[in-house]
């Protein structure tokens, strides 16, 4: 891999870093400069990686407006460069970048709405995996119920917040622009990401339901769980948590922990 | 020489379709040659995948790779190819098709379809990778001309010689992209007949039609246009000289009705009807 490695990669650095262009490169075109060519695939590049962001979060693009989310994605853009042929894997660290970008610091809450839209993106393209069968818990005898393990769908993301976030992001469904209040202060949320029949739902949990969850995820038999949770939620209510959380297409199988 | 159609696409003028019209074809149904998907937007399954395999029902796909990076210097992404050889084996596809192109070299990864010097190591480069791909999927891969916005002073062959070689090597099929073509002949003087004479008849198994946008004299390929008049005439002269295939209307951005899709699809059709009864 000689001189074809060197020659793409030469042209990679004047796209993505705007480096100078190689002598290699034809220097005369009958209606254009070669300036104008590299700048068309300066475009490109950051216009793929602009329309994968705003694909991705279109709230975040709301709630700071189309001029404000260029800027923002240039930044980001030369902060993080692609590193995957394939777009839809473009974006991740968002959250990240916004939790250290001073121009939207005022927005506080950004970062988070940014988390609660990457795990909708990761819900809509994770693989299927078939949800818990009724029949296979209707055959186990509820004495046995505190020795199961609960298997979870990993499209399933718990995303906390010290910020309305699942309020915010409910309102910007509809694409329409309104004007919304959001009590901030004192007012967090917890929100389960994930995917059923084909639609990505955010579904919100108590801190109850999320540390029960939590339990559960961490491969604790559900007797575990719920005396967990119950020591640090007291009015932990199991038969309620188990319906919202079936209906939510989270669990997708279970075992009997064997009996050492 | 003309030749017969061998694709297993019905010869007839299809769509590209994309996110915004899959809800509006699953409910209508209307009458289409067959359509073309990018591959990338399924890979993994999930909830996209399941809507292709509800219009697989109905139409003949075409999967349609832009991100394989066939003449990158950096390996061929096997989980790349894998998510592809398996989005096959799912949608059971009518052709399987990749750009003429590069995306990755050193650390980058550039998110675009870029040329590349037409040499005899770039040659022999992209046929061990596009021969890696056919045996990967277990079938033959269309490969695709481009569009470009720059040259390299050190090719030592055209775009044309370049891929009729790498077909004959390989025996990977050609898919002509007539306004890529018609968008070097302006933005870099490419011999549009000489092009057309160099390939395999025999190979070229599908067409492309889009519309381009001019940015400070350099015809970018946007999709995002209906065909212009000098396309179509080139058309006319590729069927002429090649003979009729199926043909793609691609619209990648501001993308209109589904009518406005099918009115320049008809269009395409009935320019074969024309030139072939």
């Amino acid at each position: 891999m000689g001189d074809l490695n060197s020659d793409l990669v030469l042209l990679a650095s004047a796209i993505a870093r705007g480096e100078e262009l190689s002598s290699q490169i034809d220097s005369q075109y009958s209606e254009y400069t070669r300036d104008t060519a590299i700048e068309v695939y300066r475009n490109n590049y950051r216009g793929n990686l602009q329309d994968a962001l705003a694909g991705v979060y279109p709230v975040v693009k709301q709630l700071v407006g189309d001029t404000f989310f260029r800027f923002m994605a240039r930044k980001y853009i030369e902060l993080y460069p692609s590193a995957s042929a394939n777009l839809y894997h473009y974006g991740g660290e968002l959250a990240v970048f916004l939790n250290e970008f001073t121009p939207a610091r005022e927005l506080a809450y950004l970062p988070d709405v940014a988390t609660l839209e990457w795990a909708c993106h990761v819900a809509y393209f994770v693989a299927d995996q078939p949800s818990l069968d009724m029949n296979k818990l209707a055959q186990i005898s509820p004495e046995h119920y505190a020795s199961l393990i609960v298997s979870t769908h990993p499209a399933y993301r718990i995303v906390r917040s010290r910020y309305p976030v699942n309020a915010i992001w409910y309102a910007h469904q509809t694409g329409e622009e309104e004007n919304f209040h959001f009590e901030l202060e004192n007012n967090p949320s917890i929100a389960l990401v994930g995917r059923i029949d084909n639609v990505v739902k955010v579904t919100d949990l108590s801190e109850s339901e999320a540390c029960w969850l939590e339990n559960i995820q961490a491969g604790n038999t559900l007797g575990v769980a719920t005396a967990v949770t119950l020591e640090l939620h007291p009015h932990f209510d199991l038969q309620s948590t188990l319906l919202k959380l079936f209906e939510s297409g989270v669990f997708v199988d279970v075992i009997l922990k064997e009996l050492s | 020489m003309q030749r017969p159609a061998t694709s297993q696409l019905p010869c007839k003028a299809g769509i590209g379709l994309r996110a915004t019209h899959y809800s509006e074809v699953l409910e209508t149904l209307p009458e289409l040659g067959w359509v073309e998907v990018h591959n990338e937007n399924f890979f993994g399954g999930g909830a996209s995948l399941h809507t292709l395999l509800k219009v697989r029902e109905h139409y003949a796909v075409s999967l349609h790779g832009v991100g394989m990076g066939l003449a990158s210097t950096t390996p061929l992404c096997e989980t790349h190819l894998s998510a592809l050889q398996q989005l096959c084996e799912t949608v059971r596809p009518a052709v399987v098709s990749e750009h003429l192109c590069w995306n990755s070299a050193g650390g980058f990864v550039v998110n675009d379809l870029l040329p590349f010097p037409y040499t005899p190591e770039a040659l022999a480069h992209v046929v061990r990778r596009v021969e890696h791909v056919q045996e990967k999927l277990g079938r033959q891969l269309l490969v695709e001309n481009l569009s470009s916005y720059l040259s390299f002073s050190h090719s030592e062959m055209t775009e044309g010689e370049f891929l009729a070689e790498l077909s004959r090597r390989t025996g990977c099929g050609i898919l002509l992209d007539v306004e890529n073509l018609y968008v070097n002949t302006r933005n870099l003087g490419v011999d549009a007949m000489a092009f057309i004479n160099a390939i395999p008849v025999d190979a070229v198994q599908e067409y492309h039609l889009a519309g381009y946008s001019v940015r400070d004299g350099c015809l970018v390929d946007t999709h995002d246009h209906p065909v212009y008049p000098e396309v179509w005439e080139l058309y006319e002269y590729v069927l002429q000289q090649i003979g009729p295939r199926p043909t793609l209307i691609e619209w990648d951005a501001d993308i209109p009705a589904l009518s406005v899709l099918m009115a320049e699809a008809a269009k395409a059709q009935q320019r074969m009807e024309a030139t072939h009864g």
